[in-house]
């Protein structure tokens, strides 16, 4: 029988880990949530020597304190499921601070190899480090890899297994901090040990000690739960107070100087710098991509051309697969032509309506994006777009990375709610996906340019346009003072430019696509059988009779107008597509039509998005920002028609 | 929010914040203000007291900064980077 480790890989974010998890599990991977988070959670599995390998990829972070979610779920991980080996990949051009994530690894007493990483990188910045010093003086195996050629790999996998079996026995380096900080580490650990032994069964007591000094607030709150925690809680603060009177600054601050001075003085140990490194082309691109002026054009070609990309590919797919599809539900309704139709035919097309939109709709336009998004991702270009933009962004209470979400959001709500999670804490995450819902995607575009844009004029059109960017500046503002949290600026690394790898995009394009259509399908198909079982009952007719007061009396619409605001849910373009069905267009005011696409673009943005953000951030939240845009949208639309009146009369 | 351009005094040394740094000037940091999960932030970051730092590019419009530190190169935003108060060193442009 075939004996099963589990193996996960922690490290920094632009280290290369994920392209390390790739060759390890090739396409034999899948890409989740951490349960309740908006954590990517990436898994694979491979076999070598005999034994099946569960490899986990947690989330790279700087720091495993308590600081992003993704800090959280990777040290629960590490801590409570006890994996068999942590594989700490480790960027060997950036030694220093990625030894201060190992020594955290150390705190947590993890079997941890290193994978030193991009030592090909480093060699050409004329950095080489001496890999058996490193090992020595951290006491655990490591092993020099090119992530990006495979180098390395083998080497690596057979250090694990030797590691797991006990046949490599480590002798990790035994951390000690300066005098004053050590003293109080080794007090609160014996309290630690005396007082809270069933929290020392699950995380070591000298990590419990140090995270307790750091005012992790995380801990913090566990410790509590425990008979006793409060005695330590309290101790903890004492000696923590007085650590900071002595330095002057807060303790975790004091924690991470430590921290830091043993990470550089072993980086300084182990690294021989050879010549000075010359400027490279990487760094003539970076010159230029983040100048002052000439960055922005730069951008606003990558935008376009992306969007391009994404319109083109997306539109010619999207045609492509509803001929398909199209013809594959005229074969199945054929089939079911024995059973009786009032029945079948409200099932055949909810059911189908849900997939046709389903594939028609979002898939043709996610696949190019993420395509596009792995490209930007894998090439470190988004962290250069985020520099640019996060003096404009910061007007709207988010900060530069928010920029990303908010640009994919003029294409496909889908996609850009599910680019939020670029944002580091949940706040912020949920900002950006509010805002994102109100920016006006393509089918709402064609809603805006087919309707108001044709007969009212394009001068309508543009002043819808800048309605809503009024509007989502204002209202990201006032989530951004009503949201508890302490707000982030802007703290980014600034990864090199590299050459993104055709098998890797791949990779990731497929494990997410595989992800949106586990997740996101059923909800739409559920929902669109909702509507058409509605409509077949002649419930629609009631909801119409019942909404009356707010189509035509608030917004001063047809009354029939409500049959598409309601359908819209399923596809906004699909809004305009009834109305015209139902009333001819022309006959509308331009005062009407102004209303309805303004409705149309606020709005809940449609199930498919809806899904995005169940899937994103839970029922309750998605159902907030539902709501919330709803009420705006009726809100304005009434407002608007109104004032309208006025000055048309 | 934004305290770019004031300088402030500590132990007859003149000290500014990494904002004032000209490009291509180095400093010393010596505190970091601001709430404490940003002091912690810029701790964990690498930007801990007593580390050298080099401005490397402002943004414009009073946008983000790009600093070395610990041979990385991090992106910092305008009310961020204001937060640290670093000490110029000599010969080398200071604001």
């Amino acid at each position: 029988m075939a004996r099963r480790l589990r193996v996960a890989l922690a490290g920094n974010a632009n280290v290369g880990k994920s392209v390390i998890f790739n060759q390890l599990t090739g396409l034999n991977q899948v890409i989740g949530n951490w349960p309740g988070k908006t954590v990517e959670k990436a898994e694979g599995t491979l076999h070598f020597k005999g034994y099946t390998i569960r490899v986990i990829d947690l989330p790279g972070t700087y720091s495993l304190s308590a600081f992003s979610i993704e800090e959280i779920v990777s040290r629960e991980y590490i801590a409570i499921e006890k994996p068999d080996v942590i594989i700490n990949v480790v960027d060997a051009s950036a030694l220093e601070r990625n030894l201060y994530f190992t020594l955290q690894l150390l705190e947590l007493e993890a079997p941890v190899v290193m994978a030193l990483n991009q030592v090909d990188f480093a060699a050409k910045k004329g950095i080489r480090i001496n890999v058996e010093k490193l090992s020595e003086i951290l006491g655990i195996p490591v092993v020099p890899t090119v992530a990006i050629t495979g180098s390395g790999i083998n080497e690596l996998l057979t250090t694990v297994v030797a590691l797991a079996s006990g046949e490599i026995k480590p002798k990790p380096l035994k951390i000690r901090f300066g005098a004053e900080v050590e003293k109080r580490v080794q007090k609160l650990q014996k309290l630690v040990e005396k007082r809270l032994p069933r929290m020392c069964a699950i995380y070591p007591a000298r990590w419990i000690a140090i995270k307790l000094l750091e005012k992790d607030e995380d801990v913090a709150s566990k410790v509590k739960n425990y008979a006793g925690g409060t005695e330590a809680l309290e101790y903890a603060e004492k000696q923590a107070a007085e650590l900071e009177k002595m330095h002057g600054e807060q303790s975790p601050v004091i924690l991470a100087s430590e921290r830091y001075s043993i990470a550089s003085k072993i980086a300084k140990e182990v690294t021989v710098t050879i010549t000075p490194p010359r400027i490279s082309l990487e760094q003539k691109l970076d010159t230029i991509t983040t100048h002052k002026i000439l960055g922005y054009p730069i951008l606003i070609g990558i935008l376009l051309a992306t969007f391009s990309l994404i319109f083109i590919g997306g539109g010619f797919l999207s045609s492509f697969l509803e001929t398909v599809v199209s013809d594959v539900s005229t074969h199945i309704e054929a089939l079911l032509a024995f059973l009786p139709q009032e029945v079948v035919k409200p099932l055949v097309n909810g059911v189908f309506g849900g997939i046709v939109a389903g594939i028609t709709i979002a898939l043709p336009y996610i696949v190019p994006f993420y395509i596009i998004l792995a490209l930007l991702e894998d090439s470190g270009y988004l962290p250069r777009a985020a520099f640019l933009m996060d003096n404009f962004m910061h007007k709207m209470g988010l900060h530069g990375k928010a920029f990303i979400p908010l640009v994919l959001g003029y294409g496909c709500s889908v996609p850009a709610c599910i680019g939020c999670r670029i944002m580091e804490t949940e706040r912020e995450r949920l900002i950006a996906a509010f805002v994102v819902t109100l920016v006006p995607c393509a089918a709402r575009t064609v809603v805006i340019l087919g309707l108001v844009g044709r007969y009212v004029g394009l001068h309508a059109a543009l002043a819808l346009y800048i309605f809503d960017l009024a509007l989502v500046f204002v209202l990201g503002r006032i989530a951004f003072k009503v949201l508890p949290g302490e707000p982030v600026g802007l703290i980014m690394e600034m990864p090199p430019y590299k050459r993104p790898l055709v098998k890797n995009v791949l990779a990731k394009t497929w494990s997410r696509t595989k992800d949106f259509v586990c997740v996101a399908f059923p909800i739409i198909v559920a929902g669109s059988l909702t509507i058409t079982i509605l409509d077949a009952t002649g419930f629609i007719g009631y909801i119409v009779a019942g909404a009356r007061p707010i189509i035509s009396g608030w917004l001063g619409l047809p009354k029939v107008a409500g049959v598409p605001l309601i359908f819209g849910v399923l596809r906004k373009e699909l809004a305009l597509i009834l109305l015209s069905e139902l009333v001819p267009l022309e006959t509308l005011s331009a005062a009407q039509m102004i209303v309805f696409a303004l409705v149309t673009m606020l709005y809940i943005p449609c199930i498919a998005t809806i899904a995005a953000l169940l899937r994103e951030f839970g029922l309750k939240k998605a159902a907030v920002i539902t709501i919330v845009n709803v009420t705006f949208a009726l809100f304005f639309g009434g407002l608007v028609y109104r004032l309208l009146l006025l000055f048309t009369t | 929010m934004s305290r770019s351009g004031k300088r402030l005094r500590e132990n007859e040394e003149e000290l500014c914040t990494l904002t004032d740094l000209a490009e291509g000037g180095r400093g010393i940091i010596v505190k970091t203000q601001g709430g404490f999960g940003l002091v912690r932030r810029l701790a964990e970051m690498g930007l801990t007291p007593s580390t050298e730092v080099k401005l490397l590019k402002k943004g414009s419009f009073g946008g983000p900064v790009e600093v070395e530190v610990r041979g990385v190169t991090l992106a910092l935003g305008h009310g961020v980077a204001s937060k640290v108060l670093v000490k110029p060193l000599k010969d080398e442009g200071n604001g």
